[in-house]
Order: structure tokens, then sequence, then C-alpha cells
């Protein structure tokens, strides 16, 4: 099983300091776990490798993933202004991974999230979104995987190989750093392909937060008015029901329940 | 001196009473005799008491909204009769705004609805219309304001096939504008149809009008800003959701191309571990307040039903659940989609916690109580006796399935 992982040159999410990301960390701990599993059902040790893809003007930063249990980080050597889809590409296509995994989407950069897909279109490999857990898959050549949904829920999924994932981050923390890790770690610059951007139609300016939306009423309202708003359903002209025996009520609850479907049986 | 000065002591000896020893004046009559100087009316607190009193009950209450439950029963349903609100209808769009609504379950969720006000706006600004791609119930997508719908069959999930159904729909009609939200799978579409179409994708837009979308970037120190793209995704309670009169939501015709099977070979859908998710991300919380005493009858509902158990402060107080359970401004503010509230009054503070459930269904012995008018479906009854009622209909019909 040979696995690439796709390191972008993130920002600390506090400090806004040069960092790796932590989606892209947390995708490191799910491939080394990856192949532990698998190393244990095919009884040798070349049961896979690592390697760590990124390419921009310098890995710096990204050192610290060797730390975090990533073997091998390849840098492809392109402008910082440079779009990195080219290079990846081709680095990717020239070597057969079975699976590629990247970050849910990066921080510090675009933060879009779209460089995944525009490379698994161009290399022609099938994609799947928000992967919380790896494990080998029922055939040889699968894998199967938890896609993270919002409140809780999970999406099993079997997918056939070669494929690239992208991680959510509910999967597992990161491994802690080693120091040793990241002395033994090895990294390799290779020249990437140059690809300038054209320049977008995008105004660029200081973030400024804008209020989130909540009910609004009408201005000059009353206080009551405006309690009302901030706490009252959209849809009101509720069922009201007094007094009725408690098997009534009871089914009528439920009945209710079941109409707007929360309670499946 | 623009103004008369009053000689007030004149004006009260022409209201003096005849005929008793000591001095008496009418100060009502005096009252009425003064001119309405200055323009504003004199408020009359007992008066406006007197009207907001509830009628019919044994504790003296006050209705200060004026909005008396007992008269809600029947009146409201006859007014809203009377003015329905008329069909707007766009015969000739000059062109199409898509919506692809996630709509699990074919429902539409509050930020699909948010979408739909989204594209509404764009299609507004130049005699467009909005189209929904995705099969739903017509009189929910009308009341959002989608003016045609059109179904996206696909069986399971395949969003590599949604994304190539998509992708000729946005080739074969006339659409400007194609609006997502940026929900874990609203998100994952737009991003296969960016990669598809190759078009630039304008991710999380956290802002929108017809001229200028804007986002986050760089960790949220930067905002992008340009006017609308083709492809947009919207970020939750980033647009407010149609509020005006509804739209016809017609079917179109649209032939479809066939589909390839994709690389996913099986997929099964694991719901959430109720117990196990927090409040803040529970689908539906059964919750206690003061009004419940049979905290095992409780326990056992909750595990029936199948929900995550909360309860508001007074509860939490006294020790009975643990402190993470409240929900309110103080505790967790909910996100869930139904809210069960056993025994709760309804406090502003436990209230803001349920602002965002879609439905709320309350059990109180208090006609009068506030989580009673919040709430879509109210019994009035006591909880202890509507908890094992509950849990009896729900392993009765168990036991009856099991049975044969
Ligand atoms: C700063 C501040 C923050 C707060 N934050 C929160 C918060 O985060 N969350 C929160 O919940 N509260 C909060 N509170 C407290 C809040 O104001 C209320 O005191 C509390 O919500 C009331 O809880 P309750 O409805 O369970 O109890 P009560 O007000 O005692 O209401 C009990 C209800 O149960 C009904 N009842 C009684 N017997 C029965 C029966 N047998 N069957 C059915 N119904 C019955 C009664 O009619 C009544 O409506 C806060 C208060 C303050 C001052
Ligand atoms: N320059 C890059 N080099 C390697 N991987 C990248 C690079 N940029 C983005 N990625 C990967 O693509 C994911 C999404 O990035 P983005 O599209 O920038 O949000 C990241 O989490 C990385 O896994």
């Amino acid at each position: 099983m040979r696995i690439a992982i796709l390191l972008s040159a993130g920002r600390h999410a506090v400090s806004g300091r040069p960092a790796p990301v932590s989606v892209e960390l947390q995708a490191i701990r799910l491939a080394r776990e990856l192949i532990r599993q698998m190393a244990g059902e095919v009884d040798g040790n070349a049961a896979g490798d690592i390697t760590g893809f990124h390419a921009g003007p310098d890995a710096g930063p990204l050192k610290d993933a060797l730390g975090h249990g990533l073997p091998r980080l390849i840098q492809l050597s392109i402008g910082a202004q440079d779009d990195p889809l080219p290079s990846l590409a081709a680095a990717l296509g020239a070597e057969r991974f079975d699976l590629v995994l990247a970050g849910r989407s990066g921080q510090g950069g675009e933060d879009a999230g779209l460089l995944p897909y525009a490379l698994a279109r161009t290399l022609g490999l099938p994609i799947v979104a928000d992967a919380c857990a790896l494990a080998a898959g029922p055939q040889h050549g699968t894998v199967s995987l938890e896609q993270a949904l919002p409140r809780g829920a999970r999406r099993r999924l079997t997918l056939r190989l070669p494929a690239l994932v992208t991680v959510h981050p509910a999967a597992p923390a990161p491994l802690p750093f080693a120091f040793a890790a990241m002395r033994r770690g090895m990294l390799e610059t290779r020249e990437g392909v140059p690809a300038p951007r054209a320049a977008g139609e995008v105004e660029e300016r200081a973030y400024r937060a804008r209020p989130k939306l909540i009910a609004k009423s009408a201005a000059g309202a009353s206080a009551t008015e405006r309690l009302k708003a901030a706490t009252e359903a959209a849809s009101s002209g509720g069922r009201l029901i007094v007094d009725p025996a408690p098997e009534d009520a009871a089914r009528a609850i439920l009945a209710h329940l079941r109409q707007i479907g929360v309670l499946r049986d | 001196m623009s103004r008369l000065r009053r000689d007030l002591r004149m004006e009260r000896a022409t209201h003096r009473i005849e005929g008793t020893p000591r001095p008496r004046f009418d100060l009502a009559a005096m009252l009425a005799a003064t001119p309405a100087a200055a323009g504003r009316l004199r408020r009359d607190p007992r008066g406006e008491e007197r009207l907001a009193l509830v009628p019919g009950t044994l504790r003296r209450r006050l209705d200060r909204t004026q909005r008396v439950a007992a008269s809600a029963v029947a009146a409201p349903a006859a007014a809203v009769a009377e003015m329905a609100p008329k069909l707007v209808v766009i015969a000739e769009p000059a062109y199409l705004v898509a919506v692809v609504p996630d709509a699990p379950g074919g429902r539409l969720t509050p930020h699909d609805r948010q979408v739909i006000g989204a594209a509404r706006l764009l299609a507004d600004a130049g005699g467009g219309a909005v189209l929904a791609l995705g099969e739903m119930p017509g009189e929910d997508l009308a009341a959002a304001g989608v003016d045609r719908v059109l179904g996206l069959p696909v069986a399971g999930y395949d969003p590599e096939a949604r994304a190539a159904l998509l992708h000729a729909v946005l080739d074969g009609l006339d659409i400007r504008h194609a609006l997502l939200p940026e929900s874990a799978d609203g998100a994952d579409l737009a991003r296969r149809l960016a990669a598809l179409t190759g078009e630039t994708l304008f991710a999380g837009a956290e802002s929108l009008t017809a001229k200028a979308v804007t986002r986050a970037a760089q960790g949220r120190r930067i905002e992008q800003r340009r006017a609308p793209p083709r492809l947009i995704t919207l970020a939750a309670d980033a647009s407010a959701p149609h509020g005006g009169a509804p739209h016809e939501a017609i079917p179109v015709v649209f032939a479809l191309p066939a589909l390839m099977p994709g690389a996913i070979l099986s997929a099964e859908f694991v719901p959430a571990d109720p117990a196990r998710v927090g409040l803040d991300e529970a689908d539906f919380v059964v919750s206690a307040g003061n009004g419940v005493r049979d905290f095992t009858a409780f326990r056992a509902l909750v595990e029936a039903l199948n929900a995550t158990p909360g309860a508001s402060r007074m509860v939490c107080d006294a020790g009975l659940m643990p402190r993470a359970a409240q929900v309110g401004a103080s505790g967790t503010v909910l996100d869930a989609r139904c809210y069960f509230a056993l025994g709760i009054a309804g406090a502003p503070q436990h209230l803001q916690g349920v602002a965002r459930c879609e439905h709320v269904v309350a059990v109180n012995t208090d006609l009068h109580a506030a989580m009673i008018e919040r709430a879509g479906l109210a019994i009035v009854a006591d909880a202890q006796k509507v908890m094992p009622a509950l849990i009896e209909a729900l392993t009765g019909a168990l036991a009856v399935e099991a049975q044969p």
C-alpha cells in the first residue's frame, strides 16, 4: 500500500505564524494506522510506505510534519504565487499511489478546499470527502472509510483504490511531536512545474467579522417583540391539546414526532 | 414669550366642588378639560392591564403581548385563510438561478432556506427565476421562494453521479448562478462541480448581494470580494430566508443523461449514538424541567425515544441532571431539529437555547407557560402521567412488531 499525503503551508490559527495544518497531520496518523493494520494482516514489514508532498517555495514549517510521524517529505519547488496543481499532478502521476490523502481545506491560503478535487480530476482518481477513520476494505484493493457528517452521524463507505480522500477534523488527533522522528525524517527537494496564476478579479481587504444572522424584528420594536423574535419559532401556529387522557397525549406526540421525521422505527 | 403662562390655581378653582366644608376639586374633570398641549396621549396603565387580563384562570394572569392563548385556538386560523398570500408567478424568466438544497429526508433545512433566499436575491435583481434541483415536497419549496423544480434521480450515495447530472443541467439550461449550501454534502458537490466544469468556485460566501459576494481567506485574516460568479457556496447564517409571498414551484422538463457507476462500492448511513453525541450536536433532545419529578421514567423515555437528554437550569441546580445537560443561555444552545420539553416553563434564558430548533413539543400543566406558546405541539397535561403512557406506547408498538 503506497500512500501519498498532501501537505500545504499553513498558518497557525491564533498566532498566524507558519505552521503545518492540523487536518493534514491527522491524515498522517490515519495513514500510519492503516499501514500498521495492513502489516498485521500481510505479516511482512513491507506493507507500505508513506510520502508527503508539498508544492511551494519553502518547506521550513513542514519539517514539523516529520516529527508528527511522516517518514519522507518531498518538496516541489515553485514560486510563492504559482499554482501547486501542475507540480502535484506531475509528481503523483509519475509514481503510482494507492491512496492520496489531503486535508479538508487548508488554513492560511485560499482555504477553499478546491485543490484535492482539481487534482483528482487531473489524475482521474475518484474522490471522497471528510474521512474520519480508515481501515482495510473487505476485498483486496479496497478501503473502508468513515465519513464524518454533521451532528455526529457517520457514513461508512467501501471504496475501490486508487482514490483520493480528504480528511475531516473529526479524525483522531495528530500523533504527538517527537524531535527524534523529525531528525530521522527525510526531506527531499525537487523542481516543480512553474505555473503562474492568472490574475483574478478578486479584491482583497482585511477581514471584518460580520454579525451572524439572527431572527430580526422591525427596528424600533418593543423589547417584548425583540425577545419574541429571538426566542420564537419561525413557524408559529402550533396545535394545542388541553387536558387529554395520557394515552391520547402519547399518541398525539408520537404521531407528531413521526410526521416531522425524528422518530424512525 | 411664545407660550402663554398658565395659572394653575385659577384652573383648579374652576373645578372646585361646591357645598363641602373642606375644599374639594374634581380632578378627573380637570384632566379632561386641559388641552392636550404636548399632543401626547396620557397612558392609562389600569386600562391596559384590564385589556391584557387573561379570562378564565384562577390565578390573575396578564398577557402583555395581547396574544391570548385561548383565543389563538380558533381566531387566527380564519384570519390566515382570509388573507391567503397570493402566488408570485414568473412566467418568462430572463435567466435561472439554480439552488441544490441538501434536504435530508426530503425536508429543507434552515440552511437550505437561506440559500434559496440568497438565490431569490440574485434572481429578483434581473427578472430571473429560482430553480431547485432535487426531490422535495412542492409546498415546502413554494413557501421557501422557488419558481421551478427539477429532480436529480440518483440512487444511494453517489456524489460523482449527482455532480455529473448537475453539470448537464448547468450546460443545458440558461443558468446564470448556481448556489449550494456550504454544508457537508453541499460543499462536496460544489467542489466536484467546479472540478468538472473548470470554473472558479466562490466557496463559503459570508455575505451576498446582487453586486458582490465576500468570503474569508488566509485563516480569516483576509476578506475576498468580487462580483457573484456562476458557482457559489453559501455559509450558514449568512443570508436571510425568503420572507415574502410563495412562488409557484412548478416542475420543468429536462432530459438527464445516463450515469456511469462510481468507485464507491457500498455506502451505509450510521446514525449518531444519541447517548454519546454532545447536546450541541444532537438532533433530537428530550428535556426535563421542574415539572418532572419521576426521573427514572424520564431516563427510560429518553432511551425509548432514542434521544439526547437535556434539562433546565432548575433541574441541574438541584443536581438531578448533570450540568452538561443544561439547555439555555448559560448552558448549551441547541442546534437540534426537534426539542421535546417536559415540565419546562420556558424562561427567556431557556428559550434562547431552543431558538434554533425547528420543532418544539411541550408538555406542561400550565396553559400559559411560554414553552406552550413556543411549541408546535403543546399538550396541557401532567408530565408524570404522559411519560409512562409514552413509554408504554413505544414499547407496546415494539412488542406488537416482534410478535408475528
Ligand atoms: C443569568 C441567568 C441565566 C440563566 N440561564 C439559564 C439556562 O441557561 N437554562 C435554563 O434552563 N435556565 C436558565 N436560567 C433560569 C431560568 O430563568 C428559569 O429559572 C429556569 O429555566 C426555569 O426552569 P423550569 O422551567 O424547569 O422551572 P419552573 O420555572 O419551576 O417551571 C416548571 C414548569 O413545570 C410545570 N409543571 C409543574 N408540574 C408539572 C407537571 N406535573 N407536569 C407538567 N408540567 C408541570 C409548571 O407549570 C412550570 O411551567 C437562568 C437564569 C438567570 C438569572
Ligand atoms: N501547495 C500545496 N502542496 C501540497 N498540498 C497542498 C497544497 N495546497 C493545498 N494542498 C492540499 O489540498 C488541501 C486543500 O487545500 P486548499 O484547496 O488550499 O484549501 C490541503 O489540506 C492540502 O492537503
